[in-house]
């Protein structure tokens, strides 16, 4: 179902109609050309392969932008003050709002790490937030909360550019607000927590699905990009390799890589592309980490589960933007409604990503049904059920006709010494008809979002 | 404090440069050598090949390209530039960007000759050179990247001391740019304490190349 069109999507059918379509295959010459890329392994084969790139953008209204600003900025904010509470005092945990065996069964809850609060407080700097637009009530919906390493950001970021000269005739005659400031938000988040001395980008190198989005971000961020043999721990302190021997003192480090292989001296000891020593320098408040140690427990599906409920309690405010209708089988009421309405639900193992462990019940057999009760019986912490929300498609220009497509929005929020909203995302979209899963290892597309007045 | 590299990217930076001059140095010497070898000297490809230490075999002209550019050899040009693709991506935070997306068309341009069902022919050799041109034109910028152009320029003299040495071509050129390789490694590190490469040139070219990569190992640590 396709959201009714509006008066700026008036406006860019028009522009669009007038438009040469010979020109939509330079985007991915652009694409080609500069090596704009997502990897993939298959079949112990390493490809690398563009993102497909659609032409028509999502168009959000500058006002209903402003609305999921707001939800965001709260939603952030609260989600960084749980972080820093379970992690030091715990109150959350300690008055019940969240169940305390239920934090501590996340698999990303790092015990070792309490006690300790980083640079500035702030642990969630950069998140991104997947949302959807609910046909039945046209709110926006929020589907998973990601303050790992949330990736994308890049493919929008570079491809507007392209789009600018392609196609001027949009950017003439519409007020589609710009975006460019992403990469300046991030450098003032990465100075504001910096302990002192240089930034730098941490990657896991070339063969990483992500390596183009790493280079790139680092380019445009002005942070070195680094593997984890380019940086070096001495006494307690990280240190930037240079090509002639020196040592430079590095204050903040984004990483991208999850914390199970950031140092292999505290985590995983067969991690290769981990900084031994990391962990102690940044406990000893020597070096800030972007994302903070320890963020992977509120990207668990469960906890997603309490989001509104820490609003309410660290901001004492109503939630902006809601949560999609969302049963815990650890609770023994959500169990109950969830065994009786499989086949309408959308079952998520909690510490999964990127599209994976994704069961849609209505697309189940029954025996599989009854197979995963079971299993849902068995491990009810390792499950999550949500209702299965009818969100909007999305036109797309594929194959050279108008097709609709499922799409979903992934929005990126930075907390530095404030919480800014990036006016732009990833919208990605699924390439098959009727398929739900737009995330792009799931062999989805993008598209460039334009919030826009008219 | 110059501009900060790890010594990946500089090594890198120093391969990219050379990678490219080196396919750039021998599509001359290729182009040269089919011209002599049409009609004037069907030995040409195997005297040139021998200066590289491969024993090129071919059955007239357009097959001399094939082999040369193609071949199952170490001088296999589209080996030689996928190895230049991924030194530019590694560093590309620190190249021109439109000379990073010349290096990648460069690359699909092997590519394409490489599936092409068509033989080699001069039009492909003269799209590579016009191709490198472009780049090294994007790289003749100066700017707040200094270091990374100095590594570019470094690896590209370097091959082309490596070529020069080989075509016994004239020694007062040769000497310049030595002087110009120890200028760029004085620039890039210096409190770099080397002997100076020998203004005096003798037959020991092998010894030429040692000192050169002795310097660059000092140059550049892990």
């Amino acid at each position: 179902m396709l959201e009714e069109s509006t008066e700026l999507h008036d406006k860019f059918w028009k522009i669009f109609s007038k438009q040469d379509r010979n020109k939509i295959d330079e985007f991915q010459t652009y694409m080609d050309k500069f090596a704009v890329n997502f990897n993939l392994y298959k079949d112990g084969n390493f490809i690398e392969q563009s993102l497909p790139f659609d032409v028509i953008p999502r168009i959000i209204p500058k006002k209903e932008f402003a609305k999921i600003e707001k939800g965001l900025q709260q939603r952030v904010t609260a989600l960084n003050l749980f972080l820093e509470d379970l992690y030091t005092d715990a109150k959350i945990v300690k008055e019940g709002v969240i169940p305390k065996e239920f934090v501590q069964r996340a698999s990303g809850y790092l015990k070792d790490f309490v006690g300790f609060s980083p640079s500035k407080k702030v642990r969630a700097h950069i998140n991104g937030i997947d949302l959807v637009k609910d046909s039945k009530n046209d709110e926006w919906v929020v589907l998973e909360d990601n303050l790992r390493v949330p990736s994308g950001s890049s493919y929008p970021l570079s491809i507007r550019d392209t789009y600018r000269k392609i196609y001027p005739d949009f950017f003439e005659k519409l007020k589609i607000e710009p975006i460019k400031n992403y990469p300046n938000i991030i450098t003032d988040a990465m100075n504001y927590v910096n302990t002192g001395g240089i930034n730098v980008l941490l990657t896991p190198g070339r063969f990483n699905s992500a390596y183009y989005e790493h280079s790139y971000l680092a380019d445009k961020i002005g942070a070195h990009l680094v593997r984890a043999s380019e940086l070096v721990v001495i006494d307690k302190k990280v240190y930037f390799k240079n090509y002639n021997g020196e040592k430079i003192l590095v204050g903040a480090i984004y990483k991208r890589l999850d914390d199970e292989f950031i140092d292999p001296k505290f985590f995983n000891p067969e991690s290769l592309i981990g900084v031994p020593g990391l962990v102690e320098s940044y406990l000893s408040g020597n070096v800030a980490l972007m994302n903070a140690i320890g963020n992977g427990v509120a990207d668990d599906k469960g906890i997603y589960y309490f989001v509104p409920k820490m609003i309410k309690y660290y901001l004492g405010e109503e939630p902006i933007l809601q949560n999609a209708p969302t049963y815990l089988p650890y609770f023994d009421d959500d169990m109950e409604y969830v065994m009786n309405n499989m086949e309408k639900l959308v079952i998520k193992d909690v510490a999964e990503a990127g599209g994976y462990g994704v069961l849609f019940g209505h697309s189940m057999t029954a025996l599989q049904i009854e197979d995963l009760k079971a299993i849902i019986k068995g491990s009810p912490r390792r499950f999550i059920a949500q209702e299965l929300i009818e969100f909007y498609d999305e036109k797309c220009y594929l194959d050279n006709e108008l097709k609709n497509r499922k799409a979903d929005f992934r929005a990126y929020v930075v907390m530095g010494e404030d919480v800014k909203v990036w006016n732009c995302g990833l919208t990605r979209y699924a390439l098959e008809d009727g398929n739900y899963l737009v995330n792009s290892s799931q062999g989805g597309g993008f598209k460039d979002t334009w919030v826009m007045e008219l | 404090m110059g501009q900060l590299l790890t010594a990946n990217v500089a090594t890198n930076l120093y391969w990219l440069g050379r990678y490219l001059e080196r396919i750039e140095g021998t599509l001359y010497e290729i182009n040269k050598a089919y011209d002599k070898i049409i009609d004037v000297d069907k030995n040409a490809g195997v005297i040139l090949y021998k200066k590289f230490d491969i024993d090129l075999e071919y059955s007239g002209a357009l097959d001399f390209l094939s082999k040369a550019i193609l071949g199952e050899h170490d001088a296999n040009l589209a080996n030689i530039m996928k190895n230049a693709r991924e030194n530019s991506i590694i560093s590309r935070a620190n190249i021109e960007e439109s000379a990073f997306g010349e290096i990648i068309q460069l690359h699909e341009l092997f590519q394409s000759i490489t599936k092409c069902p068509r033989p080699v022919d001069y039009r492909d050799i003269d799209s590579v050179l016009s191709l490198i041109s472009e780049i090294w034109g994007a790289h003749t910028k100066m700017g707040h990247r200094r270091f990374s152009d100095h590594f570019l320029k470094l690896g590209k003299l370097v091959e082309e001391v490596d070529f020069r040495i080989r075509f016994n071509r004239g020694e007062d050129m040769t000497i310049f740019i030595l002087q110009n390789i120890d200028r760029l490694i004085k620039v890039l590190e210096p409190d770099l304490k080397t002997e100076k490469l020998k203004k005096e040139y003798n037959d020991k070219s092998i010894d030429i190349m040692d000192s050169i990569y002795k310097k660059i190992d000092k140059l550049i640590i892990y």
